[in-house]
């Protein structure tokens, strides 16, 4: 097995993590108000314990600064998105400052546990950089405590396995909740990269649609009729609202780039508009598997989808050749039936060379839609299942 | 395998839940191997006398042994459920038989351990449970609990802190719950959509293959044999004769030429043999099924494509035209698509079957819109809707 396996599509990285920053925010404001309960609960306790009130205003102080801090970078992450990821690793820091500020503030071994409420504060933004941070935070502290401060942890009471059985519950609960994390991480990018690939396999199949109709009924659009009709449609109704029709201008312009006139010329023929402005233009045409006409079929397709909840989370949705309910034969035929399709080819799609196949089969998600044991035989004999398709089917030509 | 296992572990992100359920039960059950065998030497020194302790580690090693079974029949919910009441059972056995401070750093372990599985009604259940055990034991333990010199109220600020991160984590659970439905719902409409243009290029596939004299793949003596030859080279690395696996592929070709219906009604198959049948219904290559969704898919990989910009699955008009007459225009050029091109699948002629301006009317304002058009454009749309059956519908 390789050791790190990428999706079958590059692009959806940057949607994945459009995805993730998108839910980011709302993530930091369940961050901020649980911070706020905390700070709330540490001063009253304080001021009910009467604590010095130079202590207790310097740990507000800590605790005002990380609201100020949220605060702006939730501000300021409206215009640019990286600011809610930063303010996930200066929150993550923050709170374990704050953590274990208390511990040395209140030196009692009840506050030892507060460094768990700010590893579960941090948990919350579900990411792997603050997971680290967290992590670190948690073990450090908890070395700090037991080797340089055990007087923390000096019960009254304490039995005889304590000594041992301190440190290892601290290790194991570090453990467990290092690895509950970084699955809980994992399983939450999967549900992102599931949308993201969807979305992805959506884009490529309209674009494959979209060529099987042409060829199929050979037909192309007609634009400049459908552009002419528009004239007449935008002088009605702008002489139903009495006023000029000021789509002419955008119009032609559309229509310049449906022709494809390279941006020079237009730029020389509207020079009012820029360079951004065409390209939003751009979006908007019909022609060549451009963005409206994807709005279109989608429109067109989007039609009478009905979704059931039991739908939802239901494995059938997951298509591969792995299905728990398949016996062995049937994973072993699925698995020959799509190998031989792909280096078969069809009327639209030309044969796969085993080259193009395996570096999919292998290097990305495609791995995990096969049984293991099945993918682990190809992997090692790619080699026969060429030479056998070969010499039946013949060499693909790339 | 160990080996495999980590990289497994490593790469979840691209295994289904069942998949990650089966990794958590092992890693869980790794956790409870490690805490039970520490809990017959700790054991030695809890409050019970030696028949207890024997009798409860023995049920412990059941316990253990019968999530071990559960998992390997397959029984994974069950596995999950029964090593979460293992863990409570622990945490009671620690409870019960010491007041130090570990066994307060075990409730935080069982708490992790059911969020883990990350199930709200788990969590609500045994969480609440752990919770409720925490803050009995704190006050019943208050003694052992507290240091020389400790702070007013220190068993009140332990019992806080663990119900405190049982709240964060509950928050957290149902957060989650929250946005897995919804991914998971546009997932689901998602898949269901590139089904619906899936369906669409396989018949003009089909079309395609016909009008090029082409032996659609199932019906291909070549194809066949190939994959007779692949299917035996894999089943020799399982069995002895691997022959054995060209009757379920004559019975995958036979379920194309006859339909499954038919294999299903007639008497003289076995039940196994339909039940294979029935199962091979997903994998056929004569209608729009997963095995085709998943060729069409590998298939786009080797396509051009557009350069990736931030806006590629953006299809909501107001972002895609934020000024109101770009707006307009597109939506004109939007109603002749619909009008005048391939709109309706016609399995008689799939070539043409454009929409009326009624349908164009009930689809641009039916509740499916709203991830396209704002309520606005749809107002504009009523409003000039004689406008736009006047200027931009089909003309003859």
């Amino acid at each position: 097995m390789p050791n790190r396996q990428k999706y079958v599509f590059a692009e959806i990285e940057d949607y994945r993590e459009l995805l993730e920053t998108k839910h980011l925010r709302s993530k930091n404001l369940f961050v901020i108000t649980i911070s706020a309960i905390l700070g709330v609960a540490v001063l009253t306790y304080m001021i009910v314990a009467k604590y010095p009130l130079q202590t207790t205003l310097s740990l507000m102080a800590g605790f005002l600064l990380l609201m100020l801090v949220n605060v702006a970078c939730l501000a300021f992450g409206y215009e640019n998105h990286y600011f809610y990821q930063l303010n996930q690793y200066v929150t993550s820091f923050g709170i374990f400052c704050l953590a274990i500020a208390m511990i040395f503030i209140f030196k009692s071994p009840s506050m030892v546990a507060s460094l768990f409420i700010a590893y579960a504060i941090a948990a919350f933004y579900q990411d792997l950089k603050v997971m680290f941070i967290s992590n670190t935070f948690l073990l450090f502290s908890a070395i700090m405590i037991m080797a340089e401060f055990p007087e923390y942890l000096d019960f009254i009471n304490a039995s005889q396995e304590s000594d041992f059985a301190v440190p290892f519950f601290f290790l194991v609960f570090i453990l467990v909740l290092s690895i509950s994390s970084y699955i809980i991480v994992k399983q939450k990018r999967f549900f992102y990269n599931q949308i993201a690939l969807s979305k992805e396999t959506e884009f490529r199949n309209i674009d494959l649609l979209i060529d099987l109709e042409t060829q199929v009924t050979g037909r192309t659009i007609s634009l400049s009729k459908y552009y002419d009709n528009i004239l007449a449609f935008t002088d009605a109704f702008t002489n139903k609202i009495q006023m000029d029709n000021i789509f002419v201008e955008k119009i032609h312009i559309m229509q310049d780039l449906e022709n494809n006139t390279p941006y020079p010329t237009m730029h020389e023929k509207y020079p009012n508009y820029s360079k951004e402005e065409f390209d939003r233009l751009d979006d908007l045409l019909l022609g060549n598997h451009r963005k409206l006409l994807k709005l279109a079929m989608k429109i067109n397709y989007a039609k009478d989808i009905k979704i059931k909840k039991r739908e939802i989370f239901s494995e059938t949705q997951f298509k591969s050749f792995n299905h728990q309910s398949d016996s062995l034969e049937i994973k072993i035929l699925a698995f020959a039936v799509f190998y031989t399709a792909l280096r078969r080819g069809n009327a639209a799609m030309r044969p796969l060379t085993e080259e193009e196949i395996y570096n999919v089969l292998v290097y990305t998600d495609y791995y995990y839609y096969i049984d293991p044991s099945i993918i682990r035989i190809y992997q090692e004999n790619n080699q026969v299942f060429d030479d056998i398709v070969t010499d039946i089917l013949g060499k693909p030509v790339k | 395998m160990m080996k495999n296992f980590f990289q497994k572990v490593s790469n979840t992100e691209f295994l289904p839940m069942s998949e990650v359920r089966k990794i958590k039960i092992i890693l869980v059950m790794a956790f409870l191997l490690v805490i039970t065998a520490v809990t017959i030497p700790f054991s030695l020194f809890f409050k019970y006398n030696l028949l207890t302790i024997i009798i409860v580690l023995i049920v412990l090693i059941l316990g253990f042994i019968l999530i071990f079974a559960l998992f390997r029949w397959n029984k994974i919910l069950a596995a999950g459920q029964i090593s979460i009441i293992y863990t409570l059972a622990l945490t009671v056995f620690y409870t019960l038989g010491t007041g130090s401070f570990y066994a307060y750093l075990f409730f935080f372990i069982a708490l992790t351990i059911i969020i883990f599985y990350q199930e709200l009604f788990s969590y609500l259940t045994y969480g609440t449970l752990v919770v409720a055990i925490g803050v009995y034991y704190i006050f019943t333990n208050q003694a052992e609990l507290v240091s020389a010199q400790d702070i007013v109220g220190s068993v009140y600020v332990y019992a806080c802190i663990l119900v405190l991160f049982y709240l964060i984590f509950l928050v957290q659970i149902l957060y989650n719950e929250k946005l897995y439905i919804d991914l998971n719902y546009d997932w689901v409409k998602m898949n269901r959509l590139i089904e619906k243009y899936q369906d669409r290029s396989l018949t003009y596939l089909v079309e395609l293959d016909k009008r090029q004299k082409r032996t659609p793949a199932y019906e291909d003596v070549k194809y066949q044999k190939a994959l007779g030859e692949i299917a035996i080279f894999l089943a020799e690395h399982f069995r002895e004769d691997g022959k054995d696996i060209l009757n379920v592929r004559d019975l995958y070709i036979y379920v194309h030429e006859r339909g499954l219906k038919r294999v299903l009604d007639n008497d003289e198959f076995s039940v196994s043999t339909k039940k294979i049948a029935n199962r091979l219904d997903k994998y056929l290559l004569n209608s729009r099924t997963d095995m085709i969704s998943m060729i069409f898919n590998f298939y786009t990989k080797f396509r051009e494509t557009a350069p990736y910009r931030d806006n590629r699955y953006e299809y909501n008009l107001s972002r895609l035209a934020p000024s109101h007459d770009e707006q307009i225009i597109a939506m004109a050029l939007i109603y002749q698509y619909l009008a005048n091109e391939v709109c309706q699948e016609d399995h008689w002629d799939p070539s043409d079957k454009p929409l009326s301006h009624q349908e164009i009317s009930e689809l641009l304002t039916s509740p499916e819109m709203e991830e396209f058009l704002n309520a606005e454009q749809i107002a504009f749309y009523k409003d000039n809707s004689d406008l736009f059956e006047k200027h931009l519908r089909r003309k003859s």
